[in-house]
């Protein structure tokens, strides 16, 4: 029997190749894109699986209930959390880990990095893979740092770093630090890929007290570790009942504070995907490659079923020989679990071959590891064998259950009766019905996503240059203004200024709420706006439109800004709004605003300006309404701006270089571009698009292979009606007329069941964005005008070549 | 060996009823050649693939050496076929993608408890019908008279008690035909039991005994001298 499944199976392709190259072909594309979409989802949702505590540790996230703001959970919390949750609950097991900026020396070379300031038993509590040193006492001494075997080699040459001295530069200093441990490079999958870590120390937090305990601020990561779900549970019943303990009346008399933020513990594995768009968008992508997979097992239904017709006469044959229905079964059945194999094997070399090309498509570091993904792999292989065996049930039974007296008895060949026909056809409308909804999606997709990147963003993002290493601890006010100075008086400049409201930089972001005179001044009721503090030239140089009153002036001293200064009692400071703050404090028109005094983080303001609302952030991010506030020499946490014309970005950034190696030899030279710092948001979109993209493609190949299959089956089967026609007198376009039309109604039937999908598919992704375009009629034209084209080109070569066949050599066929 | 008594089969469609065979009584020993005959569409076929057991009476009984087949299953009829029978077709039926080693190997495929080598017996069949040479070759790489000679080298190789032959020479030149007719003959001069259905007067003459059918209804058993 073993023999006689093996000999089937070669022959379908040594003697058959056209059919045999078709179904392998099919099903290798679609286990493919299986695979790859696989690897992807196991990726992303892979993250700290290198931790064996894994399963124990929670994040601690927060929530905002602030009017105006999304209510999403931040993963993170104020930097005195974890004090003041032990202080409440001493059973608790906790670290912390705060990200800082941090400059190391080596030589004469600057660069800069992230240091995580963590508790010193941060190793030990996530059991973090060591290469030297002892996890337990590597970080308890303040003059150490711990390194990864990548910033080992980075710096010294060599993994062997235990023992050697690091300087460092942070707010703390410059220093030299002793490398105590040296822990393996954590895998991509990471949220924790730390490269350098020092202990948080008593010192370090005394130099927060403003902001350590501030309720409502997001500055560290803080993880604990419970034994079971269920001490888990216990806490997160208590957090808000401590939450309000905790506030007390810092939000305001009377306001309870988990009516404004809860605290929220999420399990680390769920930590990566926690934004739901994006978790949203990988269910997606699994759920492309699941289709794929059962678009190509469709395809090998209908193959397999098609040619059940022409294996007939073979079946009769085997049952007059003796042939159990059952062994028949088997029979085919071991075909189908060949067949699967051996696309298993081809479609994983695809994957292999692309893979490449995926990770750039979609912007991943996707990798194959046998030694380590064997399991995986062979899971991936049982439901694709499974999956497989399933679908190739149905031609099996069909088969199997042909009579032999009739099949004998009849010159035709049968094809598998009007059931047969119609799940036939049901399969290929299926399959068309996803190929026209991924054309439909797609063609959304581009269009919305060139969208984001051309669409008017309220300022002018073109010919913009952002010095980040302005705000480095280390830079003083000499260089800072040094720097502008030096960088006016270049070729090309066309302005300079510095803020801290960055487009496409999250890093600082300040919200407070602001009261009129005669409003209820609550957190719960009053609008909150995103503040800024921004220097002189700054609107002028960005582009955000005036709408009403004037920009800030250095010359009117009310301008400058409290903040970073004490104010003196009963001051008044101008600051400038955008349009949608004028909206949210109830001014009819952005004249009406200006002139108007407000309450504003403890101090009143004057509204002296109205501007423009500008998209700093994210598409998909409602635009915050802004305040902004002037100070003639920002310091807090800004960037310098650089507007240019008439030169190349690259010169630009080397002269900025130069005079930055001037002024600050010590600091690293960091620069970007607006468009860099705003493509980190689209690149993702465009990513998961282009790997959509991907998938669509190969399932639209997949449908085309199907409708090969079945025209040609169905072609060599009217062979003979053909020739009879032909001879009756019809003319060859009007074969080829009736055998490709034939094949066009289950691609409009197919348009019909797709569109109402693709419509509510699309509106759906397209709700995430802030900004998004219209559903046009045309990507649904489009699509089935695709799907029609790619229909007639599959059928309508095959039924030329049958229509131009002499009639007496096609009523000779058999 | 084979008793068909009172057998009918009746073909239901939708708005007609045919009567393919009405109340056939044949009784058929060991060791004969019978040749069937009758026009076009008088049940010949119906006759001898309800004698191959691949199509069943709608009434009456089948004996096969005392074992009613009529009340038997699916999967014990063909283990009956596997183990009794051999079928010899008009239009040959060689499965195209097996060679035609292969194809004679399928009379095995599907015995229990088959002895002896398998290779051994393939090739015995094959000497006996003169087709060993294109052991293999793909059915279509042969001429018609050399396919019908696998055919029958596939039928005869399990040995089997009954061997069935559907017009085995309709679609052959004469002298091919002549060449299956003298194979036949030879079978059953040592031993085996043959029911050909024939157009062929002069092939029908060779058998030992002539069936005559019309509509339905067996006309005719006559004996013939050789």
């Amino acid at each position: 029997m073993l023999r006689s499944v093996l000999i089937a199976f070669w022959r379908s392709f040594t003697r058959h190749p056209l059919y045999g190259g078709l179904n392998l072909l099919g099903l290798s594309l679609g286990i493919a894109v299986f695979i790859a979409l696989s690897l992807l989802v196991r990726f992303e949702t892979g993250y700290e699986t290198w931790s064996p505590e894994r399963a124990k540790i929670y994040t601690v996230g927060t929530r905002y209930f602030f009017p105006g703001m999304t209510d999403e959970v931040r993963i993170g919390g104020m930097g005195g959390l974890t004090e003041e949750l032990k202080a409440s609950y001493p059973q608790l097991v906790t670290v912390r880990d705060w990200s800082n900026p941090v400059t190391v020396h080596k030589g004469s070379e600057v660069y800069s990095e992230q240091i995580e300031l963590v508790d010193p038993e941060f190793l030990t509590f996530f059991g973090m893979p060591m290469r030297a040193g002892d996890a337990a006492t590597a970080l308890n001494d303040p003059g150490s740092v711990v390194i990864s075997e990548e910033k080992a080699r980075k710096y010294f040459g060599t993994v062997d770093a235990v023992g050697k001295t690091l300087t460092l530069s942070d707010a703390e200093g410059r220093k030299p630090y002793v490398v105590s441990a040296v822990i393996r490079d954590l895998p991509e999958n990471s949220d924790l890929k730390s490269g350098l870590l020092r202990r948080l120390t008593p010192q370090r937090t005394a130099m927060e007290t403003d902001t350590w305990h501030h309720w409502g601020s997001v500055q560290l990561w803080a993880f604990l570790k419970f034994d079971t779900p269920a001490q888990a549970h216990a806490l997160q019943a208590q957090l808000d009942a401590f939450t309000d303990r905790q506030v007390g009346n810092n939000f305001g008399p009377g306001v309870k504070g988990s009516s404004l933020m809860k605290l929220v513990l999420v399990p680390l594995a769920d930590v990566h995907l926690i934004d739901p768009k994006q978790k949203a968008a990988i269910v997606t992508l699994g759920l492309v490659g699941v289709v794929a997979l059962v678009l190509a097992l469709i395809n090998y239904v209908n193959l397999a079923t098609a040619r059940a017709g022409l294996r007939a006469r073979e079946v009769a044959v085997r049952k007059t020989l003796g042939a159990r229905p059952s062994a028949l079964r088997l029979q085919f059945l071991g075909e189908a679990l060949l067949t699967l194999l051996l696309a298993f094997i081809v479609g994983l070399s695809l994957v292999e071959l692309t893979l490449p090309l995926i990770n750039a498509a979609g912007g991943l570091s996707l990798a194959l590891d046998y030694t380590k993904d064997g399991i995986w792999l062979a899971g991936l292989l049982g439901v694709v064998l499974l999956a497989g065996l399933v679908a190739a049930l149905y031609p099996a039974f069909a088969l199997s259950a042909f009579k032999p007296a009739q099949v004998l008895a009849s010159s035709r060949t049968p094809a598998g009766g009007r059931l047969g026909m119609r799940l036939r056809e049901g399969l290929v409308i299926l399959q068309f019905a996803a190929v026209v909804m991924a054309f439909t999606l797609m063609l959304g997709f581009i269009k919305q996503i060139e969208h984001i990147q051309s669409a008017d963003l309220g300022f002018k993002r073109d010919g913009l240059l952002l010095v980040n290493s302005i705000r480095d601890v280390n830079i003083n006010a000499a260089q800072r203004e040094g720097f502008q100075a030096a960088v006016r008086a270049l070729p090309n400049v066309t302005a300079v200024s510095i803020a801290n409201a960055i487009p496409g930089d999250q890093n600082t972001v300040n919200n407070s709420n602001i009261v009129l005179p005669g409003q209820r001044d609550k957190l719960t009721e009053s609008p909150t706006v995103n503040w800024s503090v921004v220097g002189p030239g700054y609107f002028d140089l960005i582009g955000i439109k005036l709408l009403a009153g004037r920009y800030f002036d250095p010359r009117f001293a009310e301008d400058q800004t409290w903040v970073g200064d004490k104010a003196e009692p009963g001051r008044v400071t101008n600051v400038v709004v955008s349009r949608l703050t004028v909206q949210r404090l109830g001014f009819k028109t952005p004249q009406a605003a200006v002139g108007q005094t407000a309450r504003f983080s403890d101090h009143t303001v004057r509204i002296v300006g109205v501007v423009e609302d500008a998209r700093f952030y994210h598409p998909s991010e409602p635009i915050p309404a802004k305040l902004y506030m002037f100070d003639a020499h920002v310091a807090y946490a800004a960037v310098g701006f650089v507007r240019y014309a008439g030169v190349s970005e690259s010169v630009m950034r080397e002269r900025l270089r130069k005079v930055w190696r001037q002024v600050a030899p010590d600091v690293p030279f960091e620069v970007t571009s607006a468009y860099e710092n705003l493509d980190k948001y689209y690149k993702p979109e465009r990513d998961r698009s282009n790997l959509f993209g991907v998938g669509a493609g190969v399932a639209a190949l997949i449908g085309c292979i199907g409708l090969y299959g079945m025209a040609a089956f169905n072609t060599s089967r009217r062979a003979r009606e053909i020739g009879l026609r032909k001879v009756l007198g019809a003319s060859r376009g009007q074969v080829v007329r009736l055998l490709t039309l034939q094949f066009l109604r289950p691609v409009l039937i197919a348009s019909v069941i797709a569109w109402p999908l693709a419509w509510l598919a699309l509106g759906q992704w397209l709700s995430q964005f802030d900004d998004a375009i219209g559903i046009s009629p045309l990507f649904f034209l489009i699509a089935t005008a695709a799907a029609l084209a790619i229909a007639l080109g599959t059928v309508g070569g095959l039924a030329l070549s049958s229509a131009s066949t002499e009639p007496g050599k096609a009523l000779r066929h058999q | 060996m084979i008793e068909l008594q009172n057998v009918s089969r009746l073909y239901r469609s939708d708005e007609i009823e045919t009567t393919a065979l009405h109340n056939i009584n044949l009784t058929i020993r060991q060791g004969e050649f019978v040749a069937i005959m009758g026009p076009s569409g008088c049940g010949k076929s119906t006759l001898l693939n309800t004698l191959g057991t691949i199509d069943r009476p709608t009434s009456g009984a089948y004996l096969f050496n005392g074992v009613d087949l009529a009340k038997l299953s699916e999967a014990k009829l063909a283990q009956h076929r596997a183990r009794h029978l051999g079928f010899i077709f008009q239009s040959f039926n060689l499965v195209d993608d097996l060679t035609i080693y292969e194809n004679i190997e399928l009379g095995l495929l599907y015995r229990q408890g088959q002895k002896g080598s398998r290779r051994q017996a393939i090739e015995t069949a094959m000497d006996r019908v003169g087709i060993a040479h294109r052991a293999r070759h793909f059915p279509h790489q042969l001429s018609g008279g050399q396919q019908q000679r696998a055919a029958i080298a596939r039928a005869i190789v399990g040995n089997p008690d009954l061997i069935l032959a559907d017009e085995p020479t309709g679609n052959l030149d004469t002298e091919n035909g002549a060449q299956v007719m003298d194979i036949l003959k030879g079978l059953n001069a040592s031993g085996a039991t043959i029911i050909m259905v024939t157009h062929s007067p002069s092939h029908a003459d060779q058998a030992s005994r002539r069936v005559d059918i019309l509509d339905g209804q067996l006309v005719a058993s006559v004996a013939q001298m050789l």
